[in-house]
């Protein structure tokens, strides 16, 4: 057989054709698009499919709910490949392609500052998990359009301090992976914590991919601190606490919730995270929107869903939108947009699930979504406040002694 | 005191890390004459090959072996169906195929093992006490496991025929060949040795750190600047030179903090360029 | 659609500037630079800092992105003259390895990791219109570096450096210093860089450390290797085409959902790889050179 270059073209053609005009399922009339746009590759790849599938599966429930505001969802997974150059491009394409009206999952804030630019001038709505403050205020968030399921990297070091102070800790420590999140964190402790009269007595800001951070934890160490506070994702965060192990220190961790995982406790085993102290922002575990969506994220990734909290966030997402979509009766985003405080917020029924909500509604009730990821409710900078779980890991586990309200 | 013998202790095995990588590049640059670039992913098909057979036959050095049969493995077939064709051709663009080489290898791995990490179940244990030197039992096993290969390394380089036909390749290529060495057996020969070095190292990187897919790019900047600072095509050279530069790097950081004490090595190299380019223990610039 | 595609033009002629900078240093000169990501990103800085902070006019950024770029390239120049070509290739790719960690730890001037967001964009107003004059105006400045290149290479200057290239010890017999032509050559292709920086920085409005990691620099040279060393119609077919291939793989998705975007950023570096490798064994002189004098 011979392919000449009449029928390359042809199958360049419909494959064109194909992506231009993507399936558009059993929906009636035109479907609601919104974007995926997830850290799938990258640095943020230990999360970004889990948030990406959630999205997809949360856009499921909603179509299968009768869909939101008479409209059917319709999501366009992509890439941002945790680069701000990859992801303008792919919201470009999302935006004037795909024809999306709303960006969700955005994950570093490096990505999400490159984003809301290009969503702000389309009038499309973004919804971000990142830690940076910039995005709260103009010109990030000059329209009003850009909601944060995240705590900022403030509040995670707010609530850092005080646990530290409830554990009674005089003298902390702080070591930061050198990235906006990671430097977030221990800043943010370090304002709270010398705000309570206390001192830090060392602070060091370490680079990723070294093949040893001893120097690093010997200069933390030398100051002779009784708890050290780590802003520190999961695999430097393996390959300190296994050499301050090997070094014979006793001190205490305090450690963000994506570092002190089952990931970690797999990776060193049972005596050397014994008694490290790991803070998350609570899922809203006993809320059954939770549950719904654990059962979800098991279904889709296998895993259990307290094991990725961008993951619950993503889902919150979709759910919150499609409420507001409901309660807007509308897919203008500018209707859409002045509702999302309305069905998020107090003052209303607390509902859990997307179906709820929009009985709820339907029976001309107000509500208050309840998340997954939090309570969700959004300040007038579009942030959330979620409660902070504090995890003490014994035996291997992760066992949840306390939460803190900031 | 101890602040710095502790500080030269982990030097001294992150020099270890980085001799054994600037081994592989060295014998590399002194025999088929170009700087090899995939040596970084070498050193992380090592890693993952280590981990699998660690995983799968309990024991390390097992997993080592299999390591350093993957490198070699790759080493050889890169020569074979890339490096070998391009032998008559500037030493740029065997570089850049080696880039390739390495991009590709990345790119299986990806695949293969995916993103997250990976690391080496080993048992974690608490140090033991010299005064007030705390001495880590997997230090000295990773030291141990570093030596061996260096032994078999330089067993066959000065104790095996093959070995002084590989030197004889490396002081001067054509007179090797008039003399009736056949280049492809030394080619091999050095391929095998180049993959499985590279190999061994990305297995002591990966037990210390943990295991990804770019684990060993990261690694290669220090591994060039060791490779020159020893001298180009001495391998003693290339692991002494690995020694001072990891141990360089751990002493220099609390006087140029942790952010520049990645651009040491890069330095060191410049330095070495400018001012003794043949390195501590090179001859002079032979023949390209 | 149509902003998408402006979107990628822009970003394709961002690259074709580095490109041609490249093909100045390594298809005229012969000169392996690995570290034009390093230049790249101290024009984008230099317009970062001046117009986002310093809130100077655009122009005075990019003069400065253009004069800064060119002059790190001077000392580096002076330590190229001294080196082999496979040195001079580490050597460069350790420079922008430090100029990556020096923006990164600079904090007073560089905001650090946190980057520099807020940028102003070159045209303002939102839509396809002024998406249009940003791309004119980055065709313009194309069109420039590109009549300047012409320029160059049919000058006695042009005829000097290609002699370089393919035979120094000759041009030293005949009394000429090949050292001044290759540090001026080196110090245009990493002003061309700067330019392209200074472009990026004020059309992403948003720079970090982390976008300017070798990576870039492996594009660009998997750009003029696929397109033809030497040549600037290589540096324009080779940069479309890697833009082609990068952004396609984004829409091949969509067409084929079994491959999942993880594996896709692998399989993407594993095309790179093997472009590199096939066009050095099959195609050295790339899809538009004859580039039979060298190799």
């Amino acid at each position: 057989m011979t392919i000449d270059r009449r029928t390359m073209l042809q199958a360049a053609g419909s494959a064109l054709a194909l992506t231009l005009t993507p399936a558009t399922g059993k929906a009636q009339g035109a479907p609601f698009r919104i974007g995926a746009l997830n850290p799938v590759t990258g640095a943020g790849s230990p999360y970004g499919s889990g948030m990406q599938k959630m999205i997809l599966a949360a856009v499921d429930e909603v179509n299968a709910a009768g869909g939101a505001g008479g409209q059917k969802l319709e999501a366009f997974p992509d890439d941002t490949q945790t680069t701000p150059q990859a992801a303008v491009l792919a919201a470009k394409k999302l935006i004037e392609v795909n024809k999306v009206k709303a960006i969700l999952g955005t994950w570093s804030s490096g990505v999400s500052l490159a984003v809301v630019p290009l969503t702000n001038d389309a009038n499309v709505l973004l919804m971000n998990t990142s830690g940076a403050p910039a995005l709260s205020v103009p010109p990030a968030n000059a329209k009003g359009l850009s909601y944060r399921f995240q705590a900022t990297n403030d509040r995670f070091g707010r609530a850092f301090a005080e646990i530290a102070v409830k554990e009674g800790y005089q003298r902390a420590a702080t070591m930061a992976f050198n990235n906006a999140s990671g430097i977030g964190n221990t800043t943010g402790f370090k304002k709270a914590w010398e705000a309570k009269g206390k001192k830090v007595v060392e602070e060091v800001v370490y680079e990723p991919n070294q093949s040893s951070y001893r120097a690093e934890l010997q200069k933390v160490l030398a100051a002779k601190p009784d708890v050290i506070v780590m802003g520190s994702f999961l695999p430097d965060t393996t390959i300190i606490l296994r050499e301050w192990f090997q070094t014979g220190a006793k001190t205490k961790w305090i450690i963000p919730g994506w570092a002190a995982n089952p990931q970690l406790i797999a990776a060193l085993g049972l005596e050397a995270t014994e008694g490290l102290i790991s803070v998350d922002s609570v899922s809203n575990e006993n809320a059954p929107s939770f549950k719904r969506y654990d059962a979800l994220h098991q279904k889709v990734t296998g895993q259990p869903g307290a094991s990725n909290v961008y993951a619950a966030m993503t889902y919150d997402m979709v759910i919150t939108l499609a409420l507001a979509m409901e309660a807007a009766k509308s897919a203008d985003v500018a209707a859409i947009n002045a509702k999302i405080r309305e069905v998020g917020n107090p003052a209303g029924e607390e509902v859990f699930s997307f179906a709820d909500g929009k009985a709820a509604l339907a029976a001309g009730k107000k509500i208050n979504y309840q998340g997954a990821s939090s309570v969700l409710d959004f300040d007038q900078f579009g942030d959330v406040t979620p409660d902070f779980g504090v995890f003490f890991i014994t035996k291997g586990k992760l066992e949840r002694r306390y939460v803190v309200k900031i | 005191m101890a602040f710095w013998i502790e500080l030269v202790i982990a030097g001294l095995v992150s020099g270890l890390v980085i001799g054994l990588s600037a081994l592989s590049i060295t014998l590399v640059f002194g025999i088929a004459r170009f700087p090899n670039a995939a040596t970084g992913d070498t050193m992380t098909l090592g890693a993952y090959g280590a981990l699998i057979g660690h995983r799968i036959t309990g024991s390390l050095i097992a997993g080592g072996i299999l390591g350093a049969a993957a490198g070699a493995l790759v080493g050889v077939l890169g020569y074979l169906l890339i490096f070998r064709q391009l032998a008559r051709r500037s030493n740029v663009a065997l570089l850049v195929a080696s880039i390739g080489l390495g991009f590709m290898l990345r790119a299986a791995m990806g695949v293969a093992f995916g993103h997250s990490q990976s690391v080496f179940q080993l048992p974690l244990v608490r140090p033991w006490r010299l005064g007030e030197v705390p001495i880590q039992p997997n230090d000295l096993w990773l030291a141990l496991a570093a030596g061996s290969a260096l032994m078999v390394v330089f067993g066959v380089l000065y104790l095996t025929p093959i070995g002084r036909r590989m030197r004889a390749v490396a002081d001067d290529a054509a007179l090797a060949r008039v003399s009736g060495i056949s280049p492809d057996r030394v080619m091999i020969a050095l391929w095998v040795l180049a993959g499985a070095v590279a190999a061994v190292a990305g297995m002591i990187a990966g037990i210390k750190t943990v295991v990804s897919p770019e684990m060993g790019w990261d690694l290669l900047l220090p591994a060039f600047s060791a490779a020159i600072f020893g001298g180009i095509g001495s391998p003693v050279g290339a692991v002494v030179a690995g020694l001072i530069l990891g141990v360089a790097q751990e002493v220099a950081t609390p006087f140029v903090g942790f952010t520049y004490k990645i651009a040491l090595a890069f330095v060191v190299m410049l330095f070495v360029l400018l001012v003794r380019p043949r390195g501590l223990f090179g001859k002079l610039e032979g023949a390209r | 659609m149509e902003a998408y595609l402006v979107a990628i033009l822009i970003i394709t002629a961002i690259y074709v500037l580095l490109s041609l900078g490249l093909t100045l240093q390594y298809g005229l000169t012969g000169l392996i630079n690995f570290g034009h990501v390093g230049f790249f990103c101290i024009g984008a800085y230099a317009a970062a800092i001046l117009s986002a902070y310093a809130g100077l006019p655009v122009i005075v950024g990019f003069l400065a992105a253009i004069v800064l770029a060119g002059l790190a390239a001077f000392p580096i120049g002076l330590i190229a003259l001294r080196l082999r070509d496979d040195y001079f290739a580490i050597v460069t790719l350790g420079f922008s390895e430090t100029v990556r960690i020096i923006v990164t730890s600079e904090k007073q001037l560089t905001n650090g990791v946190q980057g520099i967001p807020g940028i102003p964009r070159l045209v303002d107003g939102v839509g396809i219109l002024s998406a249009l004059a940003v791309l004119a105006v980055l065709l313009a400045a194309n069109g420039a570096a590109i009549y300047a290149f012409r320029r160059i290479v049919a000058s006695p200057f042009g005829r000097m450096i290609e002699a370089i290239r393919d035979n120094e010890e000759a041009v030293k017999a005949l009394g000429k210093d090949p050292a001044r032509f290759k540090i001026q050559v080196l110090v245009l292709g990493a002003a061309l860089a700067g330019l392209s920086g200074a472009f990026y920085a004020h059309y992403i409005g948003y720079v970090s450390p982390d976008q300017f990691n070798p990576l870039v620099t492996f594009y660009v040279w998997m750009a003029i290797i696929m397109g033809g060393v030497g040549r600037i119609s290589g540096a324009i077919v080779g940069t479309a085409l890697l833009m082609l291939f990068l952004e396609g793989s984004r829409f091949l998705r969509d067409v084929m959902p079994f491959i999942s975007a993880v594996d896709m950023a692998s399989i993407r570096i594993g095309a790179v790889g093997l472009a590199l490798v096939l066009f050095t064994l099959y195609r050295p002189q790339g899809l538009m050179g004859d580039f039979t004098r060298r190799r």
